[in-house]
């Protein structure tokens, strides 16, 4: 039997998925990412590896695929591919009916249209400013003192919703704490700010050319919270994939590692 | 493949405005005229006793001065120009011509002239205006802005020889320069390039900010070089792109690119190769300043002209040089906040794609930073999704 991996080297968390030549994932891994990005993607190999039991090293791997922001520090990759076609090809391994890809990771939101084969249609990101980001939501969760996963279920609770006007996280993170001080429901203003992220989401998505069938992928896939305003501005219902969101780069880079290296 | 043998040198030459042939041509009394836009005829800066350079902001860190007088919402590279000519980095113009090629060139320009950033007794400011549509009136206007605001003040300040034989002279040179640089362009065409985009681009550029005069022998031997140049065995390239939109004076954002995997073939940008370097045809039967005025507005491929032949033709331009430089799909570029490419990229993206076929990624950028990671990763899972399909189509 041979094995591929795929390795998501992302700014906030680093994650491996390794799968067998049927396609079946075999292990997984997320670790936070560490400065040192060559590290980080080493013990995650090091992890996932150790989790599949014919396996003894990475040097047993058939093919390695390294994607995300430091794609091309993963230590004994064959190739690097971009974390864009990585996304498509995840979402089209685990869910080949979905048509677009709303990717919210540590440092950029991207909208993603995914073709019929897996391969890009077409995508929208955006620049250098974390707006609407992870590395957004942890600024704004540690203003509120409270987890990333508290702070989602709180903006679930609130009945109503508090405008943040900036999108800027370092003015949206003042603005909060202003609001916090004049005592304004906490429920709400975290509502606010998922909204406020929903909208940026809703540009890259419609950006792309997203219409129907969109799921969301990345780490902020996880907030609940988010999930639900993401629905309310696109008018329709989110769909759910069957595996952790937050693994899709890497199942992308293991399958495309699982293609190449079977064609090899 | 082996490294040109010039370079290293215009590279090093690139990192700063002025260089060493400015400074060996004015220490040999020839008048340094900037200016600030493609829309000012080159040849006219030219002329005999006086050399042209485009005014670029190479490494440039904070734009905090430029844009407390120019606000945030004007493109960065008025704001660095401005930086630059506040820090003094443009002292060693001896004039300097700025068209309305857009309001925002203008108002640089002006703050310049406000500010009273050059240092040299004799410079001189002058704004054009620049026709928005081309045609017969469009042309009346060009030449009387280009006498009145190029050569009769060249002629007053320095007793510059403005006659139809020194733009004969000038117009010779610059044609030489452009089909240099066009018979070098050819290389382009072939499936595994004896040249990459990013060494052209340096050699391009390098003529719009050096005499041309020194340019041209440098150019002349890079020709015989690359006639000989033997090109890697296998073609480091996964696709080749057509490279369009504004401005762009920053090499790295092409060497980005083609570190992507993606050859850049064709270049249709402010300080590339078309239309600022295809020659201007003269005859006997028309005045030269007729003739070069004539090229600049009807070859303009500028978004700010606004006549309806302009528009559709500017898309059609960019399919045809994509057909013929053979690019697999088009990467068109605006910098933030250029207004009349923001629209021009916008439409320019969505007809390229539908009306023509091509593949198209389209970007927004800053004035620097061109290889920055989120711009990789765009133009990364560019050349993949037209890598992926092709290969899907060949099998």
């Amino acid at each position: 039997m041979k094995f591929y991996g795929g390795c998501d080297s992302g700014s906030t968390y680093t994650k491996c998925v390794i799968m067998d030549e049927t396609g079946k994932i075999r292990s997984d891994v997320t670790l936070r990412s560490k400065i040192r990005t060559v590290e980080s993607c080493q013990d995650a190999i090091n992890q996932a590896v150790e989790k599949v039991p014919e396996l003894n090293s990475p040097a047993d791997l058939s093919y390695l695929v390294g994607t995300g922001y430091g794609r091309n520090k993963v230590p004994s990759a064959d190739e690097n591919i971009s974390e864009i076609s990585c996304h498509a090809m995840g979402v089209h391994v685990v869910d080949p009916t979905v048509h677009a890809i709303i990717d919210i990771g540590g440092q950029d939101v991207k909208g993603i249209a995914v073709d019929t084969d897996g391969t890009v249609l077409n995508f929208a990101m955006n620049d250098k400013c974390s707006a609407g980001t992870g590395r957004f939501f942890e600024a704004m969760s540690r203003a509120f003192e409270m987890s990333l996963e508290d702070f989602s279920k709180l903006s679930l609770s609130a009945k109503n919703t508090i405008p943040i006007t900036s999108q800027c996280t370092v003015f949206a993170e003042s603005e909060v704490i202003s609001l916090v001080g004049e005592g304004k429901p906490t429920d709400e203003i975290a509502a606010g700010i998922e909204l406020s992220v929903a909208k940026r989401c809703f540009v890259m998505a419609k950006k792309a050319g997203a219409t129907d069938r969109i799921t969301l992928t990345g780490g902020c896939a996880k907030n609940d919270g988010l999930k639900k305003a993401i629905e309310q501005v696109l008018n329709l219902k989110v769909i759910d994939l069957p595996v952790d969101p937050q693994l899709i780069g890497a199942i992308g880079a293991a399958e495309f590692a699982r293609r190449k290296g079977s064609a090899k | 493949m082996r490294d040109l043998k010039h370079l290293y040198e215009l590279e090093k030459l690139l990192l700063n405005v002025s260089n060493d042939y400015i400074s060996a041509a004015q220490q040999e009394g020839k008048l340094c005229i900037g200016t600030v836009c493609d829309n000012v005829p080159e040849p006219l800066l030219n002329l005999p006793g006086c050399f042209s350079i485009r005014l670029r902001a190479p490494r440039t860190g904070s734009m905090e001065i430029g844009t407390y007088y120019m606000t945030n919402f004007l493109c960065e590279y008025t704001r660095a120009l401005l930086e630059r000519a506040i820090e003094g980095g443009f002292n060693f113009l001896d004039a300097l011509i700025a068209p309305d090629g857009c309001s925002m060139l203008n108002r640089c320009v002006e703050n310049m002239e406000l500010l009273k950033t050059m240092k040299k007794d004799h410079f001189f400011n002058e704004f054009m205006e620049i026709p928005m549509k081309a045609d017969d009136n469009g042309l009346f206007l060009y030449k009387l802005q280009c006498t009145n605001h190029i050569l009769k003040p060249l002629k007053e300040h320095f007793a510059i020889d403005i006659s139809d034989d020194a733009m004969r002279q000038a117009v010779k040179e610059h044609n030489r320069v452009c089909d240099l640089i066009q018979e070098i362009g050819q290389f382009r065409k072939a499936d595994n390039p004896v040249i990459t985009g990013y060494e052209f681009h340096i050699l391009t550029l390098a003529t719009y900010v050096m005499p041309k005069r020194d340019i041209i022998p440098i150019l002349e031997e890079t020709l015989e070089e690359l006639k000989t140049r033997e090109p890697d065995e296998k073609s480091p390239w996964k696709v080749r792109v057509e490279f369009v939109g504004s401005e762009v004076d920053d090499s790295d954002i092409i060497k980005a690119i083609e570190e992507c995997g993606a050859y850049v073939c064709a270049d249709r940008f402010c300080y590339g190769s078309f239309p600022g370097r295809t020659r201007i045809e003269m005859s006997d039967d028309e005045d030269p300043l007729t003739a070069i005025c004539r090229k600049y507005m009807y070859d303009c491929q500028c978004a700010r002209m606004m006549n309806k032949d302009k528009i559709l033709g500017r898309r059609q331009y960019v399919a045809d040089l994509a057909k013929e430089y053979k690019a697999d799909g088009i990467i068109y570029e605006q910098m933030k906040f250029c207004d009349p490419w923001a629209y021009e990229r916008m439409v320019g993206t969505v007809v390229l794609r539908q009306d023509y076929g091509y593949p198209v990624l389209s970007v927004d950028r800053p004035y620097a930073n061109g290889g920055s990671g989120q711009m990789r990763t765009r133009v990364q899972a560019f050349v993949e999704s037209i890598e992926i399909k092709k290969l899907a189509k060949d099998r």
